[in-house]
């Protein structure tokens, strides 16, 4: 964003609007009930039992939790930005391990099956997602060409396959491919068949963003090489494309961030990737959040990864345009 | 004229013969492909214990995995599993990508229409649940309550009173709910109901030993009343691929199984009591 040269005193310093946002806090503290929680039993020894508080509890448990979250804010607006972001970033996945603790976790179970879930279930998730971005490249570079070429017959087909395939649910698509495509004669497994259907969704998600990318190539460019009397297919490959390619790579790798994700939907087909897994490892023994959480824990660090290799390759190409 | 008549007549007996040698073709099909690929393909669930459930090494395991896997021995091939989900296995048209399903199905009228049913290998009791600090003590207790089940269940069924099993023991409705909350995932109602009593549901209907299972491991649920009715489960083939060679093979096998007591001690070992005693659910009650 626009960084601005006029200094202004952070609002957290001025004492009106520390006084409205510690009103609006402990509104919300009060409104969604805080007192049946860890936090009423910490308070105990001022408001006695937390179910028989009553309207008191409910006060006094709102007004310290108000005051802490008050304090840390103000405490953390004097550090500099990063170290900011750090003890945000901390506090939030402390929050959300609270969550996940108030499940009452059983780890010997986690640590029993996080074996096979990373290598079976993780292996076949990027292994799915991986074939099905490279096919979906390639569907998308000729489904951009075809959407730019004056050929009726291509443009057609093009913005029929971009306009059919964004407009189904993905899971839908998964069913009719499977469903629908041994009776048209090709005996596909569950594999080929999830594959096919994620390819071609995201082919036609990508077949626009590579016409864009394209597209933002100045038509001079396709002049000035004409000029020079170069075929079409010679002009595409040496000269827009490379230039293109900085613009598409970086939704390209989002579009392979959300991939990983949505490669659960193929779970319905009975393939055995992270999602299957998470859904029928804890059914035995009902320790459904035990499975469904360390997938949660899975997807996220993955795509933490990915996010970072992404960062890097959009740098990398940031120094070359 | 004469001409005219000739090729017609020619081209019926043409197409009689192609049709004839095509359903000659066709029996025994899927048969010839089990025994020349050496390999029985099972469609069953594997979220469903203890009938079908993966294991720590994530291998198949359970009384209907242990079944098809004696079924398979006997025909003389190996057994190999596949986990489609189960709307997939119902709904027919399996075009050969699995041969038979061995996954607890209740032959019903309408599933009939597209699967065949060559043997039934067990009854299963089906029962009520409710939270153990349920006020609900009578299976009349339960009307005009909220029901959760399984999506396309017999139990569903069962509850919205169109159950319409082939060959099953006489039963009657004990129990006409208000509402009936269905989930794809059946196990999640058990989830639900441990949240207290009409907190998501009033009550649940499930086979006996998945409410069974979940006792033991901890959830405070009790059964209501006696089991609601016994249903017939069979293995099925693809009606599509009509193979009558595959389904007498299955038929004589089951009935093979249940002659020198193979299913009842199958049975024996996988369907425990809470006091220790085991369930032969291999005749009907």
């Amino acid at each position: 964003m626009f960084v601005d040269t006029v200094i202004e005193d952070k609002s957290l310093h001025k004492p009106a609007f520390l006084l409205g946002l510690s009103i609006t806090v402990f509104a919300f503290f009060f409104a969604f009930n805080f007192t049946n929680t860890i936090f009423g039993e910490f308070l105990s020894p001022v408001i006695g039992s937390p179910q028989e508080s009553g309207f008191f509890g409910r006060c006094v448990v709102s007004f310290v939790l108000t005051v802490l979250f008050v304090i840390i804010l103000f405490a953390i607006s004097f550090a500099r930005m990063r170290v900011q972001i750090l003890i945000v970033w901390i506090e939030l996945f402390l929050l959300f391990l609270a969550f996940a603790f108030s499940f009452d976790l059983k780890f010997s179970f986690i640590q029993s099956r996080i074996g096979l879930m990373i290598s079976k279930g993780l292996f076949t998730t990027i292994y799915i997602s991986a074939v099905s971005i490279v096919i979906a490249t390639a569907i998308a570079l000729v489904g951009a060409i075809a959407k730019l070429s004056n050929n009726g017959f291509a443009y057609g087909i093009a913005s029929f396959y971009t306009s059919l395939f964004r407009g189904l649910p993905l899971l839908l698509q998964v069913y009719l491919i499977y469903k629908g495509l041994p009776q048209l004669g090709f005996m596909v497994d569950a594999i080929p068949s999830g594959i096919a259907a994620l390819s071609l969704c995201y082919g036609a998600y990508m077949t626009e963003i590579f016409r864009a990318g394209i597209q933002s190539i100045p038509k001079g460019q396709w002049e000035a090489s004409r000029a020079l009397g170069f075929k079409f297919s010679l002009i595409l490959r040496k000269i827009i494309l490379p230039q293109a390619i900085p613009i598409i790579v970086p939704p390209t790798g989002n579009q392979f961030i959300a991939m990983l994700k949505d490669s659960s939907l193929v779970s319905v087909l009975g393939i055995w990737e992270l999602m299957y897994l998470a859904k029928t490892l804890g059914q035995r023994d009902f320790r459904h959040m035990e499975m469904l959480l360390t997938a949660a824990m899975i997807y996220w660090g993955l795509t933490i990864i990915l996010e970072m290799i992404q960062a890097r390759i959009e740098r990398k190409y940031e120094h070359k345009t | 004229m004469s001409i005219k008549l000739d090729f017609k007549k020619s081209s019926i007996v043409f197409a009689v013969a192609l049709l004839s040698l095509n359903m000659v073709a066709k029996a025994g099909a899927v048969y010839d492909y089990i025994k020349s690929n050496n390999e029985l393909m099972i469609a069953t669930d594997a979220n469903w214990a203890p009938y079908s459930y993966i294991n720590d090494a994530g291998e198949m395991e359970g009384f209907d995995v242990d079944v098809a896997r004696e079924i398979a021995k006997r025909m003389g091939v190996e057994a190999r599993f596949i986990t489609p989900s189960w709307d997939i296995i119902t709904s027919g048209n399996w075009n050969m990508r699995w041969d038979v399903s061995v996954g607890s199905m209740t032959p019903t009228a309408s599933r009939s229409e597209v699967l065949n049913f060559p043997a039934v290998y067990y009854y299963t009791p089906a029962s009520f649940a409710v939270h153990v600090d349920s006020p609900v003590t009578t299976l009349a207790g339960l009307n005009g309550k909220n029901i959760c089940t399984t999506t396309a269940s017999t139990w569903e069924m069962y509850v919205q009173g169109n159950l319409d099993m082939l060959d099953a023991p006489a039963f009657t409705y004990k129990v006409t709910p208000g509402t009936i909350t269905s989930l794809v995932d059946g196990a999640t109602c058990l989830d639900d109901t441990r949240l207290g009593a009409g907190v998501r549901n009033d009550g649940i209907i499930d086979s006996v030993p998945m409410i069974q299972n979940a006792i033991e491991n901890g959830y405070p649920i009790r059964f209501l009343g006696d089991p609601a009715f016994f249903e017939p489960l069979s293995v099925a083939t693809d009606k599509g691929n009509d193979d009558p060679e595959l389904d007498a093979e299955i038929t004589r096998i089951i009935a093979e199984m249940k002659k020198d007591y193979t299913l009842t001690s199958l049975s024996m070992k996988w369907f425990k009591n809470a006091d220790g005693s085991s369930n032969d659910y291999t005749v009907a009650f």
